[in-house]
């Protein structure tokens, strides 16, 4: 190792975490090359391949290396989380319509491609857009992509570096949500923390809210997969060694390198832009089932897998690095120049989903995340159970049962899929929202309860 | 018509536990065994058995650097016909293969979305714990997906 590992966790976190080797693997990350500072887990973090889910690590930008294992195989994985104008009460009485609705007009793409058809040449241009592309075409409102993180597109993308292969996986699929954790679900607001920043962020008790948790989709995937595959060759070129192969990393000012991070950007703008389709098409379902009056704001956007390239105070000194975020948001304090600014008085938003019927949070970063942590604070709750063990016991029809007792409808394309995203099968997210709020890295706004979950 | 090689039984391989992910094991008693009993498993994983059929044909040729390598490199080629070439493969055959390259057939008919849909979509294969080799007079894999 060539730094230490610091871990972010309450006692009853740590009795779990040390049950997988989720440390391991934080202990491997401290061995690539040009690290800075310590390799770091949020408290949700979870044994992943190659770096934990909920890892973050800096490394130099001029000496060290870059590590698609870092950011994963579903670049920008993330979640945006859409205001309306409705509440829960107006909501509660046309919801089996609603999510009916939802469930048809945002497709999860098993079955293969979505609905929007776009060729070779848009295909390009939208790796380089983001977002701001799919709003230029139809499928927004003019400021939609302010609120995403970065703009919803990263500079320097370079379609050229993303394989024909991962062109071809990605451009059916532009706005589905996918399967396995992603999901969309309709929300409301329970609880205020904090009334100032929940003012700045547009919301409010009762309100009804949309979470999108969904990324780069088949694009991404092949992408991370193509990159993986050459880097093994690329590393022996280097002269790098580390104890496992999904760590597989190049100096990030190498041709391999750059390479790597134009195509990354350009995955990770597809994800913007998928978000912000599914957007469009959650916007058409509320304004079907209740009026064309509905107003569904972004109210942010944010990416818990990507490298980003920033600027921090390290031991006195101010250093260039790339921060891989494996599972773990960006959670810049007030006052930062990358925080929108109708929120920059407050702190950037960061949306941590919790598990299908439990709850998930609105957090504001805050100065500790900069002070301590690359700017980073958890993503979710982080999985507890193995799908298989999740499964175990459980039966379809009851899980599907408890969530409608409480309120909570769920539309599914694949029975499976429901088992294994039971709430035993994760964390508790109360637990590692109060470590993170407890650490200063980001604190809490708004905590909001499941209405209806979407599922692929 | 020459008789392929052995494809082996159905129910070669087992699934391994992970926490966020889902892994196999798949074992054979050749190599070529094991690369079919491996693709098998994966698509058991990722679409319903019972829905796959058809007698259609697709050639295709993988390289690696060794066993491991080109396991990976075999099942993301698996992955990527189903992504996109939209044919769902209902079986496999190994027509040859050494420990850097394999030729290989799969069988199956075109996607159809009525009936094929993945029932959980397969991101990718990773190198994660990934092991091929032989153990207890059999050739065994271990691979997770990432889901």
């Amino acid at each position: 190792m060539l730094t230490d590992v610091r871990v972010y966790a309450s006692r009853a976190i740590i009795e779990k975490v040390v049950k997988d080797r989720s440390l391991d693997q934080a202990a491997n990350v401290a061995c690539l090359p040009g690290i800075v500072g310590s390799s770091l887990a949020m408290p949700d973090i979870h044994q992943g391949y190659g770096f934990p889910i909920g890892g973050v690590a800096a490394t130099d930008c001029s000496s060290g290396v870059v590590s698609p294992g870092g950011v994963g195989f579903d670049i920008n994985c993330g979640v945006r989380l859409l205001g309306s104008s409705l509440n829960r009460s107006e909501v509660r009485t046309r919801l089996k319509e609603l999510v009916d609705q939802i469930f048809r007009d945002v497709p999860c793409g098993t079955g293969g491609s979505g609905y929007i058809k776009i060729n070779q040449k848009e295909l390009d241009d939208l790796l380089v857009e983001g977002a701001q592309w799919m709003v230029r075409h139809g499928y927004g409102e003019t400021h939609d992509a302010e609120y995403a993180e970065a703009g919803g597109a990263l500079a320097d993308a370079d379609p050229d570096k993303v394989s024909a292969r991962a062109k071809e996986r990605g451009r059916p699929q532009i706005g589905t949500l996918g399967s396995g954790n992603h999901f969309l679900e309709l929300q409301y607001v329970q609880r205020i923390e904090d009334e100032e920043a929940a003012a700045a962020f547009g919301l409010r008790k009762g309100q009804v809210v949309v979470l999108i948790h969904s990324g780069s989709r088949g694009l991404g995937h092949q992408v991370c997969t193509d990159f993986l595959r050459d880097m093994g060759p690329a590393m022996r070129k280097y002269g790098i060694e580390l104890p496992d192969r999904q760590l597989a990393c190049v100096p990030i000012t190498s041709t391999e390198g750059q390479n790597y991070l134009g195509a990354m950007r350009a995955a990770a703008n597809f994800a913007w832009a998928n978000r912000q389709g599914m957007t469009h098409f959650v916007r058409q379902a509320f304004r079907r089932i209740f009026s064309d009056d509905v107003n569904l704001k972004v109210i942010y956007d944010v990416c818990h897998n990507i490298a980003k390239h920033e600027r921090y105070e390290v031991d006195g000194k101010m250093r260039d690095v790339l921060v891989h975020r494996k599972g773990a948001t960006r959670a810049f304090p007030p006052g930062h120049r990358e925080v929108t600014p109708a929120y920059r008085q407050v702190g950037q938003p960061v949306f941590i989903p919790g598990s299908m019927g439990t709850a998930s949070w609105v957090l504001a970063g805050q100065s500790g995340s900069v002070e301590e942590t690359f700017g980073t604070c958890c993503h979710g709750a982080g999985r507890l159970l193995s799908r298989s063990a999740a499964k175990k016991g459980r039966d379809v029809k009851r899980v599907v049962n408890d969530l409608e007792r409480q309120g909570i409808l769920i539309r599914s394309g694949s029975k499976r899929g429901i088992l294994e995203e039971v709430p035993e099968a994760y964390k508790d997210v109360d637990e590692v929202i109060e470590v993170v709020h407890n650490a200063g890295l980001a604190k809490k706004v708004a905590r909001l309860r499941p209405m209806g979950v979407i599922k692929g | 018509m020459v008789s392929p090689p052995t494809i082996g039984p159905v129910a070669s391989y087992e699934v391994l536990e992970h926490t966020a992910d889902i892994g196999f094991r798949a074992w054979g008693t050749t190599p070529s065994d094991l690369f079919g009993n491996a693709a098998r498993a994966m698509m058991a994983i990722a679409a319903d058995p019972e829905t796959l059929s058809g007698e259609e044909e697709k050639q295709l040729e993988v390289q690696g650097v060794d066993y491991p390598d080109l396991m990976v490199n075999w099942l993301s080629e698996v992955l990527y016909f189903f992504d996109t070439d939209q044919f769902a493969a209902r079986n496999f055959r190994i027509d040859d293969i050494a420990s850097d390259r394999l030729r290989a057939t799969l069988i199956g008919e075109p996607r159809d979305p009525e009936r094929h849909s993945w029932e959980l979509i397969v991101k990718a294969v990773t190198y994660h714990q990934l092991k091929v080799h032989q153990k207890n007079g059999r050739w065994e894999a271990e691979v997770f997906l990432d889901i």
